[in-house]
């Protein structure tokens, strides 16, 4: 942690990363107003000591909508991308180290998922089941496998036939062991710093989502929601989709700057012989 | 003999070599004042190699670099290095590049880096011939097919076609060798051009390199770790410590009548082949930088004396043509290295432990065996050294008995019980008889597990006897065995050196309480003062515990003094195995001769390289 901080990325990164997760978990309970209460009379303000971030098309107060909308975009990106890498990642992790049949059906498996776009992919499942949160995050999984999948292969392959891992096969050790144990702790730098990248790509996937209305329904507040709320009035009203935007803008490239320093912090700790 | 002019003057600027004055490096990184080569002065001469010997990280390839203008940017370059009256270190970078590749050249460590891997070798040659020479066409052609017979390749206007992946590594040497030479440069530095090839092919590039200095009469600076080879190929010889040269003078001298005690060690390692003997490993590890407030040798010198520790040591002339740097050159004529017998295997019985049993291994789509037929027995607490060249199957071999290669036929029987093929397949009991160390200590420890969890794995599969709450007290004992300092148990690899990485990996290995201790090229990447280490620590401890060894190595002068029976492996089949020392007085077999004749060897200078190789190896590889 302390070798990240010392990277201006992983400064400013982790603070925009934890700064706005902060925001997102105490933001509800600091909401001046609650975030779906309409005011017909009093739409699209600009700012003013009572609505300081001013109100939408429908009068609600974009401050409380900003503070309670962040919830489910980070919690369906982390959620989807954990179990991803639980899933395709350690499945793929004992294949490429394994080889022979196995590691042949897996990735002729994980070939299938990649054949088709992601977003199509999430487009389809969301279409067929209804956008529920558990359907946004099963589609989202999905997506996320095979990219997660052809990471760890190459991470694990890069490892597989060294001296060390051959030393514990020598000694007569199990797979798991040899897998968990011995390689994963050496290719935790490059899975870290896909992990991170794929939530960003997560967090800006459902916001695409939420602007095409098939993600978080209405009136719930969510900051892809918003956006597409703006849409309409966004000349009389623009901080109503420029608020969220920056929310959105703000953790994922505070994300992207965390993993760049975490690649970098995992190099220079296996340059340093 | 070039009498006082031997080693350039003053006002000598490198009429017609390259004249090396005060050179002094550091890196930047580094604080201020702390220095990796300091006031380094040398002469390279036409048609003279002037070898440059040192152990890694004494700073020989950074003065090499260094001495052509080429510093890196994160490198300070001081002093000055004449070629033809100007200063190099003073040019600009353009100006360099006219030199550079034309007057002045360079050849690396590996070829099949440093050549283009996706250009024809043939567009690799016409480069510097167009940047430099602006030749085209039939002229180009001409020149092109006059350097490959001179670095003794076929004349074929198709091999200019291919990419380096179609040549070995013998003939990648060659084809850098031509795109150095393309532009008859007049000095040329080379820096470990054979390191990493084979002892045969490494004799036969040496030999033509000497032609070709001979006859165009080239300037040379070779750097090298091996004293042996340069004993053979150079004509001066300087001997590098912490960056300074330790001592300097014609090859013949330096080697025939070494003044500083590093040298005459470093010497005593190359030539030791005494079976009956061992003679210990320089203690301690080299300074990292330049020393200045004392001779840097002290601490690690058996002649130490307390003027040694009050002043820096000059470098000072011993002869007309020899230089040291130690204040007792003069009185250590009768000095001798430690030397104490070879500890023996006790309980050297006719017990057969180990039998391996025809074993061949194919791999799949590979057109030829990789190992055939190979069989040999080990009986308890027996060393067997396995010697071939890359790619004889002698690795293999190590790694079929260990259960590591799935592809095997054959059978490896141990005390008498058929060992299954994979070494998941086999009882703990099977694999903790079987313990192997590896190459490269690099990559033989996982990075990220501290020493602890390193042996404490052993441990705890192999040995059940011993209680968890021994188990820290069984650690401490290893580390003292190993001479590792106990505080090493917290830190993790990457804060050990080379050879102390390797001492863990030993230790790992003696602590599965094994009885065949499977040893593969475990010093081909350590320093030969730290190999000598290495070697007393695998005889002792094998000696003590009675365990058999089994020891590959390309290095025929280790196995000579380390093992009792030796197989010679070629093309992965078995040559020849037998008594080690039967084997090298006489052998029966040509290519055995050959191997012992190519392995260099110290003092014999030119003789052997130049009576036992045909000049070639033109067979071409197609892969």
């Amino acid at each position: 942690m302390r070798r990240i901080l010392r990277t201006w990325e992983g400064r400013i990164g982790l603070f925009l990363v934890v700064g706005t997760t902060i925001l997102i978990a105490v933001g509800p309970y600091i909401a001046p107003y609650s975030p779906t209460e309409v005011g017909l009379d009093q739409f699209n303000q600009s700012p003013n000591s009572v609505h300081w971030l001013g109100t939408d098309h429908l009068g609600r107060d974009v401050l409380s909508r900003f503070l309670s909308g962040g919830r489910s975009i980070i919690f369906i990106p982390v959620v989807s991308v954990t179990l991803a890498y639980l899933t395709a990642g350690l499945v793929s992790m004992v294949a490429a180290y394994k080889g022979g049949i196995f590691d042949l059906v897996v990735s002729r498996i994980v070939e299938l998922l990649m054949s088709l776009p992601s977003l199509l992919k999430i487009l389809l499942m969301v279409a067929a089941f209804g956008p529920s949160t558990g359907v946004l995050i099963l589609a989202i999984t999905i997506a996320n496998m095979s990219g997660a999948s052809r990471v760890v292969r190459g991470a694990v392959l890069s490892q597989s036939r060294l001296d060390y891992v051959k030393s514990s096969e020598a000694r007569g050790e199990g797979v798991l062991i040899i897998v968990v144990q011995e390689i994963l702790p050496n290719i935790v730098g490059p899975l870290a710093a896909d992990y991170t990248l794929r939530i960003t790509w997560a967090i800006i996937a459902l916001s695409t989502l939420s602007f095409l209305g098939l993600g978080v329904q209405p009136p719930q507040p969510d900051w892809g929601l918003m956006i597409q709320d703006a849409r309409a009035s966004i000349k009389a009203a623009p901080l109503v989709a420029i608020v969220p935007a920056l929310g959105i803008a703000a953790l994922s490239v505070g994300l992207n700057l965390t993993a760049d320093a975490i690649v970098r912090w995992s190099e220079g700790k296996e340059g340093s012989t | 003999m070039r009498g006082l002019n031997w080693i350039g003057t003053e006002g000598d600027t490198g009429a017609s070599g390259l004249e090396v004055r005060n050179l002094s490096v550091r890196y930047k990184q580094n604080a201020s004042g702390v220095y990796n080569v300091s006031n380094l002065s040398f002469s390279l001469r036409p048609g003279r190699i002037f070898g440059l010997a040192g152990e890694s990280g004494c700073g020989k390839s950074t003065t090499a670099i260094a001495a052509i203008g080429a510093g890196s940017v994160t490198t300070e370059v001081s002093g000055s290095s004449f070629y033809r009256g100007t200063d190099l270190l003073k040019l600009s970078l353009d100006q360099k590049r006219e030199l550079w590749g034309k007057e002045i050249s360079y050849v690396s460590q590996s070829a099949s880096l440093s050549l283009h891997p996706s250009i024809p070798v043939g567009k690799l040659i016409a480069h510097p011939l167009k940047r430099h020479l602006n030749l085209s066409g039939g002229t180009l052609r001409d020149r092109q097919m006059q350097l490959l017979g001179m670095v003794e390749l076929p004349q074929d206007e198709e091999l200019l076609n291919r990419f380096t992946f179609q040549f070995s590594g013998g003939q990648l040497q060659r084809l850098a060798l031509a795109v150095a030479l393309a532009c008859e440069p007049k000095v040329v530095i080379m820096d470990e051009p054979t390191t990493g090839l084979d002892v045969t092919t490494q004799a036969k590039i040496s030999l033509l390199l000497k032609r070709i200095v001979d006859t165009k009469d080239v300037s040379v600076l070779y750097v090298s770790h091996d004293l042996a080879l340069l004993s053979n190929i150079s004509d001066d010889l300087g001997i590098m410590y912490a960056g300074q040269i330790a001592e300097y003078g014609q090859t013949a001298e330096v080697i025939g009548d070494p003044r500083h005690p590093y040298t005459k060690w470093l010497l005593g390692l190359s030539s030791h082949t005494d079976d009956r003997y061992l003679l210990p490993g320089i203690p301690g590890v080299p300074p990292p930088h330049v020393v200045r407030d004392k001779c840097s040798f002290a601490e690690r010198c058996l002649y130490v004396r307390e003027e040694c520790l009050a002043d820096p040591v000059e470098l000072e002339a011993h002869s007309e043509t020899h230089m040291v740097r130690c204040v007792r050159s003069r009185d250590l004529d009768r000095a001798l290295l430690p030397s104490r017998p070879q500890p023996q295997a006790v309980g050297n019985s006719d017990e057969i432990l180990l039998e391996v049993d025809k074993i061949s291994v194919r791999y799949p789509m590979a057109p030829r065996y990789s190992v055939k037929d190979v069989s040999f027995d080990l009986r308890r607490g027996q060393r067997v050294g396995i010697v071939g060249e890359s790619g004889s199957g002698k690795s293999t071999v190590l790694n079929v008995i260990a259960g590591l290669v799935p592809f095997a036929g054959g059978k490896v029987r141990l005390k008498g019980t058929t060992l299954p093929k994979r070494s998941k397949d086999r009882s703990r009991d099977m694999s903790k008889c079987l313990q192997l160390v590896f190459q490269n200590p690099d990559t033989a420890l996982n990075p990220r597990h501290s020493i602890t969890n390193i042996l404490l794995r052993p441990l705890k599969l192999f040995r059940p006897d011993i209680p968890a709450d021994m188990r820290q007290s069984a650690l401490n004992e290893i580390m003292e065995q190993v001479r590792l300092p106990i505080e090493f148990l917290n830190r993790f690899p990457r804060d050990l050196s080379g050879g102390q990485r390797q001492r863990v990996a030993i230790a790992r290995a003696f602590l599965a309480d094994p009885q065949v201790l499977l040893c593969d090229e475990v010093t081909s990447a350590l320093d030969v003062s730290v190999q000598a280490t290495i070697m007393e620590l695998i005889s002792e401890m094998s000696a003590e515990r009675g365990v058999a060894v089994i020891f590959v190595s390309h290095d025929l002068g280790l196995v000579r003094s380390f093992a009792s029976t030796t197989v010679v492996m070629k093309d992965g089949m078995v040559v020849e195995q037998r008594d080690t020392r039967e084997l090298f007085t006489a052998p029966s077999q040509s290519y055995t001769r050959e191997l012992i004749l190519a392995t260099p060897s110290l003092g014999q200078q030119n003789r052997r390289i130049d009576t036992a190789m045909p000049p070639s190896d033109n067979v071409l590889v197609v892969r």
